[in-house]
């Protein structure tokens, strides 16, 4: 599975950047998580429910490197995710470009692999739930952003 | 229903009773299958159906990786979980984990190559496959074991996997078997004439590159195993779905130690089989007994079908690169093809699959010179063994593909070029010089192949459709093909099944082989046989298949053989026991056995119908309580006797086929199939029509639907029949067959086998007729299956040139 795009966050870059670092942040952004640490520096542990198809609610044990940090500008991540119906297994890179009107343009490539029972049985709707999680938590990270940057958790 | 020899003049049909008889013969008529009744209502036992006190149940643990380093297996958790009793590793088999024995080895042919790699119980070191199980778990129940899956631990390095048949065998391909020097699991040539200097005389070469992919058997019972060791009769009963219960219990007894007549092995009626549920010795047929022996109570598994996409074996990929040399008449001669065979992660039943392929690809054609190579491969995929049909189906779509382009190039009508090329009846038995899967040489024992060709010609209106049918469907706008097949089948073959027949004193007549029944029809097909010999009632005549403990000598079914050989030998266990009736009841009338006559369950003097008795009344008196046993006989009306051909017998038929084709959508609709079939003597018409109509809607989802989709990491994206199409009824269109009969010499009916004939030239045919409904000389067929996708992508393709 392949999902890249560009997404445009309304914030300074530095903001940005501090927000896509914070476990707490990415665990309440990420669909599904349960659970999402720092347990050293540059490795989040966590774990993670997904449904794809006729696979309902699939628990994954997901553990994310972050590799190749050049801060705020960019970022690589090793994606191993293990659980009873498969695995996930990748890399993904970030891009953060400042913009000139303030905002910062957030480009994404990423190549993951999915194995076993998930990957047999939901291979049609992988890339789809894929993409639809991928909006749903750049969505919810530019509402972050925004009670960062206003302090107002009710702004719409 | 036409009768003839091979030279063609008509020859008595076999009538299944022995000369002198009266009785109307059961064998070659449209008997109803005597098991219907049980099947029908319910009554029959599946594997499925065992349940025993304190019976345990099992669930594996499989892998989620095509390839790579099994470096752990936590099965603590598992083991805490409230209702496991055990958990199984590698580890804990100790000395029970061994390799599977191979199971067919490769026949004696010059210059073979052969790596012999097969599968442990429980994946060791490596994982090869996805699917392949790593922990054994056996719980109270299956809902626990299936939680318990969950609480394993496996810790896998994942390797680059080995997808691609040619990448396999690249100097950098990551290799499956690291003791090895690459992929390359066998290497086999095999020469008839001399191709070279065939091919420098010839007038024209076709030379084309043909794909066959991967598909599962499917069928509708997945694979089940129930094992009870009784402590009392010390006695292990093994309930299997097997298609080979003898050596199952054969290789079990060996493997765990005990005498074989303290094993018994049981395959109850089994849902279809297909192949892949042959003399396996698969991982799970290993672990259920070994568990039960380890834990005194009874043990259970049944496959869910999202395993048995994984676990159990599948066939078809290949890869060709062949050639065909003519003369401007069309005239063979010579073959070239040299072909990749994928065998999946092991090869536990060798080479037969290739060397069907190899000897399939000549068909009922006369090919001086033929070179035949190929190189089978390991991959990271399921384990490949045959699957109906077992690799014939690639070499008819080979040879009948390049027959096609060279008719075409050269403007030779598609049925002329064959007939120009048909082995005549004067040419049996034909020689083909190379090597059977049998380790016997090619030799096709009889058959009539013009005759063949023609009638299924005139059925489907072959002239008529292509001179004037067609032309005005065109001009409609309508894209209609015809299409039109011939193959040779060796079926029957080695080395032996038997059969015990017995008389009880209720008159009821018990057969006892040792092939295991899929739902071919084996307890009619037999019955019918004994009956006609002993001249009783067929619903009289009771057959028990594929228990050990019943009989205990023979192999199983495959190679379409059941008939053929199991059947000779009811055939001659009957007559054994008609001839100790007869020499008995001789005795007791005080008349010569030449004198009596048997019919309607009696025997008795001729002309004097109240001078005799039952089978059942000498049956008893076969055994008497008083009284000796006469010398050199035996007691009871019992026989048991054995058939083992030298080789088997040769089948062969056409398909016919005519398709409509929507070059917008590319759907394919079959208008018309029409099979003309020679399986020499039939027992019985309308079971030959069920194998061949099944046969055909197996080939049509091979030519059509189904298609085993590996990523690049050998991941099986459609492990479901949500995404793996199976044809369904309103894809088979009604099947219209016709029967030739040309006897085998080689058993005294004259049987051939007929369960795989209609699934090998679906693949050719409907190429064929799909390539002709389209009339586009740029477009080509040269892979199946051929998804309505992969021909739209064809066509649009076509029409850029």
């Amino acid at each position: 599975m392949n999902l890249t795009g560009t997404f445009t966050f309304d914030g300074p870059r530095t903001v940005v950047w501090d927000l896509l670092q914070d476990p707490v942040v990415l665990a309440k952004a990420l669909p599904g998580t349960e659970r999402l640490a720092l347990t050293t520096e540059d490795r989040f542990e966590g774990v993670m429910k997904v449904s794809v198809g006729p696979v309902t609610a699939a628990t994954f044990d997901v553990v994310v490197t972050l590799k190749d940090k050049v801060p705020p500008q960019r970022f690589a991540m090793q994606i191993d995710g293990k659980g009873g119906v498969g695995f996930t297994r990748g890399t993904a890179n970030v891009e953060l470009a400042e913009q000139p009107d303030g905002g910062t343009l957030m480009t994404y490539t990423s190549d993951v692999q999915v194995g076993g029972k998930i990957a047999s049985v939901g291979q049609r709707l992988i890339e789809s739930v894929g993409k639809m999680m991928m909006r749903q938590a750049l969505d919810a990270l530019a509402r972050e952003l925004r009670v960062r940057l206003e302090g107002n958790p009710h702004t719409p | 229903m036409s009768v003839e020899t091979n030279d063609g003049a008509p020859a008595p049909p076999f009538t299944g009773t022995p000369a002198g008889s009266k009785a109307t013969p059961y064998v070659n008529s449209r008997v109803q299958r005597n098991e219907d009744a049980r099947l029908l209502t319910g009554r029959a036992r599946f594997v499925d159906d065992v349940h025993l006190p304190g019976m345990l149940h099992v669930a594996f643990v499989r892998s989620d990786y095509a390839h790579g380093r099994l470096l752990s297996v936590d099965a603590a958790a598992a083991r805490e979980r409230a209702g496991v009793v055990a958990v199984y590793t590698s580890e804990d088999l100790g000395a029970y984990s061994k390799p599977a024995p191979l199971l067919v080895p490769p026949p004696p042919i010059a210059g073979l190559v052969f790596h012999a790699c097969t599968h442990l119980p429980l994946a060791t070191g490596k994982v090869r496959h996805v699917g392949e199980p790593i922990a054994m778990i056996v719980a109270e129940s299956r809902y626990i074991a299936e939680d318990a899956v969950r609480d394993v631990v496996v810790d896998i390095e994942p390797l680059d996997a080995v997808v691609d048949l040619e990448a396999a065998l690249g100097p950098e391909a990551p290799r499956v078997h690291e003791h090895l020097a690459s992929n390359a699991a066998a290497h086999v040539v095999q020469r008839k004439g001399d191709y070279e200097a065939a091919r420098s005389r010839a007038d024209v070469v076709i030379t084309r590159r043909f794909l066959y992919d991967r598909g599962a058997s499917a069928a509708i019972e997945n694979r089940a195993v129930v094992a009870q060791w009784d402590t009392q009769a010390e006695e292990l009963t093994i309930w299997d779905t097997t298609q080979a219960p003898i050596p199952i219990r054969n290789g079990l007894a060996t493997m765990l130690g005990l005498p074989e007549s303290q094993v018994r092995v049981v395959a109850p009626f089994v849902g279809g089989g297909f192949g892949p549920k042959i003399m396996m010795f698969y991982p799970e047929e290993l672990l259920v007994p070994w568990a039960a022996m380890q834990l005194g109570r009874p043990v259970k598994w049944t496959e869910d079908r999202q395993e048995n996409f994984y676990a159990t074996t599948q066939e078809r990929g290949q890869v060709h690169e062949a050639e065909m040399a003519l003369t401007k008449e069309g005239l063979i001669l010579g073959v070239s093809d040299t072909f990749l065979f994928d065998t999946g992660a092991y090869d536990p039943y060798g080479l037969t699959i290739p060397i069907n392929t190899q000897c399939t690809l000549l068909g009922p054609y006369d090919i001086p010179n033929y070179h035949t190579e190929f190189t089978a491969v390991f991959t990271n995929k399921t384990i490949v063994t045959p699957v109906r049909g077992a690799g014939r189906q690639h070499g008819v779509f080979v040879s009948e593909r390049l027959l096609d382009i060279a008719a075409r190039q050269m403007g030779i009508d598609r049925v002329e070029i064959r007939k120009r090329n048909l082995l005549g009846p004067d040419r049996f038995p034909h020689n083909h010089e190379i090597m059977f899967q049998d380790s016997a040489p090619l030799v096709y024992d009889s058959g009539n192949y013009l005759p063949t060709l023609e009638q299924a010609a005139e059925i489907i209106g072959y002239e008529q459709f292509v001179r004037d049918e067609q032309p005005r469907l065109r001009a409609e706008g309508k894209h209609v093909g015809v299409g039109i097949a011939c193959y040779v089948e060796g079926t029957g073959i080695g080395p032996y099944e038997g059969a015990r027949v017995t008389v009880e004193p209720s008159g009821r007549v018990r057969v006892a082989t040792g092939v295991g029944t899929q739902g071919q029809g084996h307890y009619t097909v037999f019955a019918q046989i004994v009956a006609d010999v002993l001249a009783v009632e067929v619903t009289n005549v009771q057959v028990i298949t594929g228990d050990t403990r019943e009989f205990q000598w023979g192999t199983g079914t495959f190679a379409s053989r059941g008939a053929v050989v199991a059947g000779s030998a009811c055939h001659a266990a009957a007559l054994a026991v008609r001839e100790k009736a007869l020499a008995l009841a001789a005795r007791l009338l005080e008349v010569e056995p030449a004198a009596l006559d048997i019919e309607g369950g009696r025997v008795f003097v001729r002309g004097a119908a109240d001078r005799g008795f039952t089978l059942g009344d000498l049956a008893g008196k076969a055994n008497p309580l008083r009284g000796a046993v006469k010398p050199g006989t035996k007691p009871g009306l019992e026989a048991t006797e054995y058939f083992g051909p030298d080789r088997g017998s040769t089948a062969n038929g056409v398909h016919a086929i005519l398709v409509e084709v929507d070059p917008e959508t590319a759907m394919v609709e079959i208008k018309r199939y029409v099979v003309v079939h020679d399986c020499g003597t039939i027992i019985n018409p309308m079971l030959v029509e069920g194998q061949i109509h099944g046969g055909v809607a197996h080939g049509i989802g091979n030519a059509f639907y189904e298609q085993l989709i590996y990523d690049e990491q050998g991941q099986l994206l459609n492990a479901s029949f949500m995404d793996y199409l199976l044809p369904t009824a309103t894809d088979v269109p009604p099947i219209e067959t016709a029967h030739r009969e040309t006897p085998s010499p080689y058993n005294v009916m004259g049987l051939k086998g007929v369960g795989e004939a209609g699934c090998i030239p679906t693949g050719a045919v409907f190429a064929q007729a799909v390539e002709d409904a389209l009339g586009d000389p740029r477009f080509e067929i040269r892979e199946i299956p051929i998804s309505p996708n992969t021909l739209f992508n064809l066509i649009t393709e076509a029409r850029r040139v």
